[in-house]
């Protein structure tokens, strides 16, 4: 067991930010912290790092208790911030050397992981750019290759996205990955659950500072009752066929809006040809079809009653 | 030392805009030495210096004669009609810059060794008329002592006696002093400039090195390391430490070239030392400075209000005694007025004993004073700044 969280509970004056908070983070995962803004996310990390006080809880890293000046443990975590914490005064290669040398005192050996840092996160052209003068994308890459070099057993990533565009945030996905594939246990906190399907092995969903779900994302789609989604554009559809289609089994609601007709079903099999048989049944002239499995939006959806994100 | 080499790279960072300051220095310094220079060609030939002197002698007698030709060798005698409007044109166009009475009964009184006062109308707050004065004071006083001694003196041989006396030692005096003190009021401007680009440069480097250190995130990425936080404050004090001597040392050594042009005096290791002083309180300034600013873009205004009001108040650009006394009383409660006055100080002295230096340590205490303070304050606002 690499982090163990048990009832945690963080209070601002009034506002419960976390709320008896268990979580378990295994050897050799990578755990998704999923919730939407304002959740406690970063409120959580901070106190699994002991960079804030808590009311109440106990907290263990590496199987010893986490405190301010537990420095053993420290030694071999990693941090990226959700907030890039990284020196204007220093050039990418000076910054990602100075956080590098906080864990690492060797100069031989910091040098060589210096540099492979910057490979990683592929900022070999940039090595002597100031923070200033780079991109949102390049910036978070900096951000992240600090948090890392140092080849720490757990790094913790607190939204280290943000505001990057699709193919940076490709790359960033790929080398956390990778950097999990090397050995390393990572902690991802986000929320877009696009992100936490792609890499995480298992994900905790939380509103409001409380754990609502805990598992593997097919664990957190069985949670749930609703099945596919299916979408079928079409330019006319009848109220005698719509209220038809809902009669059909395991359909859950059939909605037709902007010549989308949108059919959800609850979990079961041969919905999809249930569906093609009534329009094959009924003539409706269609264009595109096609099937969608159940999201985690749906399922935060389902357990929560709002949307993941507005 | 991680943390050290941070802060000394960032300082780097910023040093584009402290050598303007030092650049600064140097110009106004090489101004202030090149017309020091000038005058003193002019105003250290003995001769040039000379007091303008008109003695209206209202009796005639070899002592009053004797009294003359000692004073013509310290004095450029103008001779003037004994009239009051001839009198008072004379020194309101400056022909002369003293004008000395002798009464009559004087030579009189001189011999039978009784006080006599000799009246007279002056130019204030001049310098030779400083000296002119000491030496009347001088030859009556010696007068004095040898009517005393010497039983049936004559007024000629009285007269002798003390032209061989004075001809030595009262040039002699004179000439060294003079020289001396004109020579220190220069050291001294270098100094007393010194407080403004000293502040200045420290205020600069020092806040923005505050202002990277106190950043939140930066503190908190700091904090996920394995570094005790008395270790990364050690490192930091370390860091500051060393840049305040080191513009102190770049200051002082630019100080040094100008104030030992005129050659090497005792005065100077004083300045040195009180300038250091003074380097320690500006640090101090510039902690608590950089502990209360929350934007770069406001820091120049800051230094500047700072500096340029603490130097013109206390006297660095413009000289105490030409400032008010409620101006004065209001800048004692600034550490640069109590360096500008040990400054002030330390240049007209001449003998280094305990009572001469006394009023200097005073002050240097209590800029000392004002560096704890500042710190003290500095520490508390940072503290409770931190717990938010
Ligand atoms: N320093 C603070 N003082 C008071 N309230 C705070 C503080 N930091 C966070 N909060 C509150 O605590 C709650 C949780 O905040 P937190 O930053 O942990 O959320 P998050 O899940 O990380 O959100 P985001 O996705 O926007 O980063 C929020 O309601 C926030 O307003
Ligand atoms: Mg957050």
């Amino acid at each position: 067991m690499i982090v163990s969280v048990k009832n945690l509970v963080k209070r601002y004056d009034d506002l419960l930010a976390i709320d008896h908070l268990n979580l378990t983070v295994h050897d050799g995962e990578v755990f998704g912290l999923l919730g939407p803004n304002g959740s406690g996310k970063t409120t959580a990390i901070n106190c699994i790092l002991a960079l804030l006080e808590y009311d109440k809880g106990e907290i263990e890293i590496f199987g010893r208790p986490m405190k301010p000046e537990a420095y053993d443990i420290k030694r071999h975590i990693g941090v990226v911030m959700q907030n890039v914490a990284v020196y204007n005064e220093l050039t990418v290669e000076e910054n990602i050397n100075y956080f590098c040398g906080l864990y690492v005192a060797d100069k031989k050996l910091r040098q060589e992981l210096v540099r492979e840092a910057i490979e990683f996160v592929g900022l070999q052209e940039f090595t002597k750019y100031y923070p200033k003068k780079l991109s949102g994308g390049l910036l978070r890459r900096l951000n992240i290759a600090c948090g890392i070099a140092h080849k720490p057993k757990l790094i913790i990533l607190d939204e280290p996205t943000v505001a990057v565009d699709p193919q940076s945030r490709n790359k960033i996905l790929e080398g956390i990955l990778e950097l999990n594939q090397q050995g390393a246990t990572i902690i991802y906190t986000t929320h877009y659950m696009e992100e936490v399907e792609q890499i995480c092995s298992r994900i905790m969903i939380i509103d409001k500072g409380r754990s609502i779900a805990v598992g593997t994302k097919d664990e957190l789609k069985a949670m749930i009752t609703l099945g596919e989604k299916i979408t079928v554009e079409s330019q006319r559809i009848t109220a005698a066929q719509l209220s038809a289609l809902r009669r059909l089994p395991n359909i859950v609601s059939a909605e037709y809006k902007n010549r989308l007709l949108v059919i959800k079903s609850s979990k079961g099999s041969n919905n999809l040809e249930t569906v093609l048989e009534f329009i094959k049944q009924e003539k409706i002239q269609f264009g595109k079809i096609y099937s969608e499995l159940p999201t985690l939006n749906d399922v935060f959806l389902e357990i929560t009653g709002k949307q993941l994100r507005d | 030392m991680q943390v050290f080499k941070l802060c000394l790279k960032i300082l780097k960072k910023n040093i584009r805009s402290l050598l303007i300051y030092i650049v600064l220095f140097l110009g106004i310094s090489t101004i202030m030495a090149s017309s020091a220079s000038t005058e003193q060609n002019t105003d250290f030939s003995f001769t040039k210096s000379k007091a303008r002197l008109a003695i209206i002698s209202e009796e005639s007698t070899p002592l009053t004669a004797g009294l003359q030709q000692e004073l013509a060798k310290i004095a450029h005698l103008v001779a003037l009609p004994d009239e009051i409007e001839a009198l008072q044109d004379a020194l309101y166009f400056r022909t002369v810059s003293y004008i000395l009475r002798i009464p009559k009964g004087f030579s009189e009184k001189i011999m039978r060794g009784q006080p006599v006062k000799l009246h007279k109308t002056v130019i204030p707050n001049s310098y030779s008329n400083a000296y002119l004065d000491l030496s009347i004071d001088q030859y009556l006083n010696s007068a004095r002592l040898y009517v005393e001694q010497i039983e049936d003196l004559s007024q000629e041989e009285l007269v002798q006696f003390l032209q061989k006396d004075l001809a030595v030692e009262t040039a002699v005096e004179i000439k060294t002093n003079d020289r001396q003190a004109a020579k220190q009021t220069y050291s001294q401007y270098f100094f007393n400039y010194l407080s403004y680009s000293l502040l200045s440069i420290l205020i600069l480097g020092l806040s923005a090195l505050l202002l990277v250190f106190n950043n939140q995130d930066l503190q908190k990425r700091n904090a996920c390391a394995p570094l005790s936080t008395a270790n990364v404050n050690r490192q930091f004090v370390l860091a500051v430490l060393v840049f305040t001597v080191l513009t102190w040392l770049v200051m002082a050594l630019l100080c040094l070239v100008f104030a030992l042009k005129d050659g090497f005096t005792v005065n100077i290791l004083y300045l040195l030392l009180n300038s250091f002083i003074f380097a320690l309180c500006a640090a101090s300034i510039s902690y608590l400075i950089g502990t209360l600013v929350k934007s770069p873009n406001a820091i120049p205004a800051i230094s500047n209000v700072v500096t340029l009001g603490l130097s013109f108040i206390s006297g660095v650009f413009v000289p105490m005694e030409l400032l008010g006394k409620q101006v004065l009383k209001f800048a004692s409660f600034t550490p640069t007025y109590w360096y500008v006055t040990a400054n002030n100080r330390l240049a007209s002295l001449t003998k280094f004993n305990y009572t001469n230096l006394q009023p200097v340590f005073t002050s240097m205490l209590i800029q000392l004073g004002f560096a704890l303070a500042f710190f003290a304050v500095a520490l508390v606002l940072g503290k409770n700044r931190r717990l938010q």
